[in-house]
């Protein structure tokens, strides 16, 4: 009896040994920052890169070493690229894709919504959605310069039309999350129809239109290189464009660069307004 | 008074077969009255709070609710879900005052008319808490001073306590009749426990299944003596609540019986 006792007596806190803690084992990635290994892989990546544009492995004018690379961004911060400088061909980017993504969500949400509410809406607008989102934005280009001309209305019409089917169809998805109870809660409380929609509907379907906002970000950086193809003078995509010409590697290198860390700032900022719009996101 | 006439409900079930979900129910709800209708699952008592609600339409009969026709959901019906059916972004106060807001009333005086609902509920402290940072027990508070708010009428309860705990049940069941003996409010309340049913009622319907219908009525005063008393446990201790505890049980068991027999 007092062996048993003795082996059971409560756990010593604070003891000679700390209890060892344990938690359910889990399947998947756990709740651990996966921060220290993504660091380390990217430190290899540059190391692979180095070495092999260092002991030239590549012909040195197709991949220039990390060093070059870093010279030839400090150049064109100072002295330009193409006549222009760094911030004019970034800034006119960030217009072109923030005037798009505007008018992609100024019309894509009310209409996505109505979608999801109407029959006749969803009917009308499917058929050209449907038809036109598949469909890569180089393919119609040629249409938006014959149609547009080569200024800034055929590059934004671009980035629009691209960045527009996603948010459409987040909005729809985000009117079909509308729980029916949520909805007869409010029509039991007296809600009108544009109280309901108001109310209800748009913060219900808040969180997947700021997911269909994020993926139409990341859509439009990658439309947006095709956009500044055409007769553009600024930009980073023409920025790019303008050095392969040269063969000047490293400056393609700052331009995909800038292009990373503009679309890594966008990712992070969506990241920053979903925690202020929707901090109840994934909260029951 | 809520007056339900010969209501029908057919469904067309996935399948295409017709599902008669509720058969000629007749039923009053007079003023102050606090009615229980209790039955297995299945059995149409939500279709009926549905129909009462404005939810669903008959297929046939009426609903009146003091002699207006009940056509669709309004505030004059009051609604607490099986389910919270708060919103997120809203604060618990904010909740209590949705429909306030969709009346029309300025911003200062439904806050205030819905924090003097939450100290009726008990969460006066709680007003500026996010409905996720409640128990289950507090979100269905929130649910009943919500559907309060509008000063309807009748309140309509679909089990809103059948996914509590036991303790809490007891705790809400109790904080109900509280709120309905001050309020005098007219409530039809919905459950499947024979014991809940027994405790809040002053009047109980059992119904039974397929198709839905009334089986047995009761009057009861157990909830009179409670509300003045204050003694739970007496109540349910009488021998007149054990006696007609067996019995009720008796029916319900009698039409399941009956159902799986015809099956």
């Amino acid at each position: 009896m007092t062996d048993i006792a003795a082996t059971s007596a409560p756990v010593a806190v604070g003891g000679e040994s700390a209890p060892r803690l344990v938690k359910m084992r889990r399947f998947g990635v756990g709740e651990g920052s996966t921060l220290p290994i993504s660091l380390l892989s990217g430190a290899v990546i540059l190391a692979v890169w180095w070495i092999v544009a260092e002991l030239r492995l590549v012909p040195h004018l197709f991949l220039p070493t990390p060093a070059e690379v870093v010279t030839a961004a400090v150049a064109i911060f100072q002295d330009g690229y193409a006549n222009a400088t760094l911030f004019e061909h970034v800034g006119a980017s960030l217009l072109r894709i923030f005037t798009a993504a505007a008018i992609a969500i100024a019309l894509g949400t009310p209409i996505g919504l109505l979608m999801g509410l109407n029959k006749w809406a969803k009917g009308v607008f499917d058929t050209p959605i449907e038809f036109y989102w598949p469909l890569p934005p180089l393919a119609y280009l040629p249409l938006m310069i014959i149609w547009l001309g080569i200024g800034e209305t055929s590059k934004i019409a671009l980035l629009s039309l691209a960045m527009f089917a996603p948010i459409v169809l987040s909005a729809q998805a985000g009117v079909r999350s509308v729980s029916q109870e949520r909805v007869n809660a409010a029509l039991s409380l007296g809600a009108t129809r544009f109280q309901l929609l108001r109310e209800i509907v748009l913060p219900s379907a808040l969180p997947e239109i700021l997911t269909g906002i994020r993926i139409s970000l990341g859509v439009g950086w990658g439309t947006l290189v095709a956009a500044e193809l055409i007769a553009a003078t600024r930009g980073i995509g023409y920025l790019i464009m303008s050095a392969s010409q040269f063969l000047a590697t490293d400056v393609v290198f700052v331009g995909i660069g800038i292009i990373a860390a503009c679309a890594f700032a966008f990712t992070f900022a969506m990241r920053l307004l979903e925690a202020w719009l929707v901090p109840w996101k994934g909260q029951n | 008074m809520l007056r339900v006439d010969k209501a029908s409900v057919f469904f067309s079930a996935r399948d295409g077969r017709t599902v008669h979900a509720l058969d000629r129910v007749s039923l009053d709800i007079p003023d102050r009255a606090f009615v229980v209708a209790l039955g297995a699952s299945g059995c149409g008592k939500s279709t009926l709070l549905n129909a009462m609600a404005g939810f669903l339409p008959l297929s046939s009969g009426s609903i009146t609710l003091n002699g207006v026709e009940v056509i669709g959901p309004g505030a004059d019906r009051g609604v607490v879900f099986q389910k919270d059916s708060l919103l997120p972004w809203k604060t618990v106060v904010e909740n209590a005052a949705l429909g306030l807001k969709f009346a029309g009333v300025s911003r200062t005086e439904r806050l205030v008319r819905a924090q003097e609902l939450l100290r009726l509920v008990g969460l006066q402290d709680f007003a500026d808490a996010a409905p996720y940072e409640l128990s289950g027990g507090m979100r269905q508070r929130v649910g009943i001073a919500r559907a309060l708010a509008t000063d309807p009428a009748i309140l309509l309860m679909d089990e809103p306590f059948g996914a509590l705990d036991s303790l809490t049940r007891e705790q809400m069941q109790e904080l109900l009749v509280d709120m309905w003996d001050r309020t005098g409010k007219q409530i039809f309340f919905i459950t499947h426990s024979i014991e809940e049913a027994l405790f809040l009622g002053t009047h109980l319907v059992v119904m039974s299944p397929r198709p839905g219908r009334i089986v047995a009525r009761y009057d009861l005063d157990f909830v009179k003596t409670f509300a003045a008393t204050r003694d739970a446990r007496a109540v349910k201790n009488a021998r007149a609540f054990a006696a007609l505890r067996d019995e009720i049980r008796d029916i319900v068991h009698e039409t399941q019986v009956l159902r799986s027999a015809a099956e």
